[in-house]
């Protein structure tokens, strides 16, 4: 009988006070997960800046709803992976459809804004974006070996 | 999230931050951090070896305190010493580009006084 993938679950207030408490429970349940550090270190990257960019894009009805957090991780036989899935009631927001900016070269050219999304394409190994049912879902996952030569 | 501001000399101020530089954090120390960074005209080297995370807005904080320093005719650099998170992120992001970067305390405090 297949045994099903471990799942962790956290919803929390749409407020960047609430940040450091998605980050706790990442870090928890990705132990509990057997998620290894360096790669919860990855997804806390990634759920940072994917949760500013919530409240940054998402509008008054970002602020309206809970913001739902999912953690699963799966293995098969080359390898491990985890994502995580955010859910928010913002307006529609693909991130993944932004245009990466050239990089400025001097700081006189450095404007603020545009790295979250370099820090998220960098840390994520995967990415999807999905709107469905008035909500955005973003899902970003790591990935690992398990297999020791 | 713990800032700390060491007058090296005259000319040179040390600001070391502890922690995490995510939202929260970022904002906790923003007022301290760009007034540390700017107020008295000298170099400044911020010590960034016990930070554990760096997220954009304290990447943010970083460009807008170094150009404000950098306008007052002061150098702002970036010490990372030995912390591959930090150092990481900000190769990732091409900030050590912008902001010169040193895993060796004495060259950082050099660079900042050049």
């Amino acid at each position: 009988m297949p045994v099903a993938d471990p799942v962790s679950e956290l919803s929390i207030d749409p407020d960047s006070s609430e940040f450091r408490l998605a980050s706790d429970w990442l870090g928890r349940a990705g132990r509990e997960l057997g998620i290894p550090p360096e790669q919860i270190a990855r997804l806390d990257v990634c759920l940072n800046e994917v949760l500013a960019n919530v409240l940054d894009h998402g509008g008054a009805s970002a602020r309206s709803a809970p913001i739902g957090l999912r953690l699963a991780r799966k293995r098969d036989p080359d390898g491990a992976d985890a994502t995580l899935t955010v859910t928010d009631a913002g307006s529609a927001f693909d991130p993944l459809a932004v245009l990466p900016r050239s990089r400025p070269q001097t700081l006189a050219e450095a404007a603020p804004g545009g790295l979250g999304l370099v820090m998220l394409r960098a840390n994520a190994d995967s990415l999807r974006y999905v709107y469905a049912e008035g909500r955005n879902q973003l899902t970003f996952g790591v990935r690992w070996n398990t297999v020791h030569k | 999230m713990p800032i700390d501001i060491k007058e090296v000399n005259e000319k040179l101020r040390r600001i070391v931050l502890t922690g995490r530089l995510d939202i929260p954090g970022t904002e906790e120390i923003a007022i301290r951090f760009a007034k540390a960074a700017t107020s008295a005209g000298q170099a400044v080297v911020v010590d960034l070896t016990a930070v554990s995370f760096l997220g954009s807005i304290g990447i943010r904080a970083l460009i807008s305190n170094a150009k404000a320093a950098q306008s007052k005719g002061a150098r702002m650099v970036l010490f990372v010493g030995g912390n591959e998170t930090v150092t990481k992120t900000l190769q990732t992001t091409g900030i050590d580009v912008l902001i010169p970067t040193f895993a060796d305390a004495t060259k950082a405090e050099q660079a900042a006084l050049n």
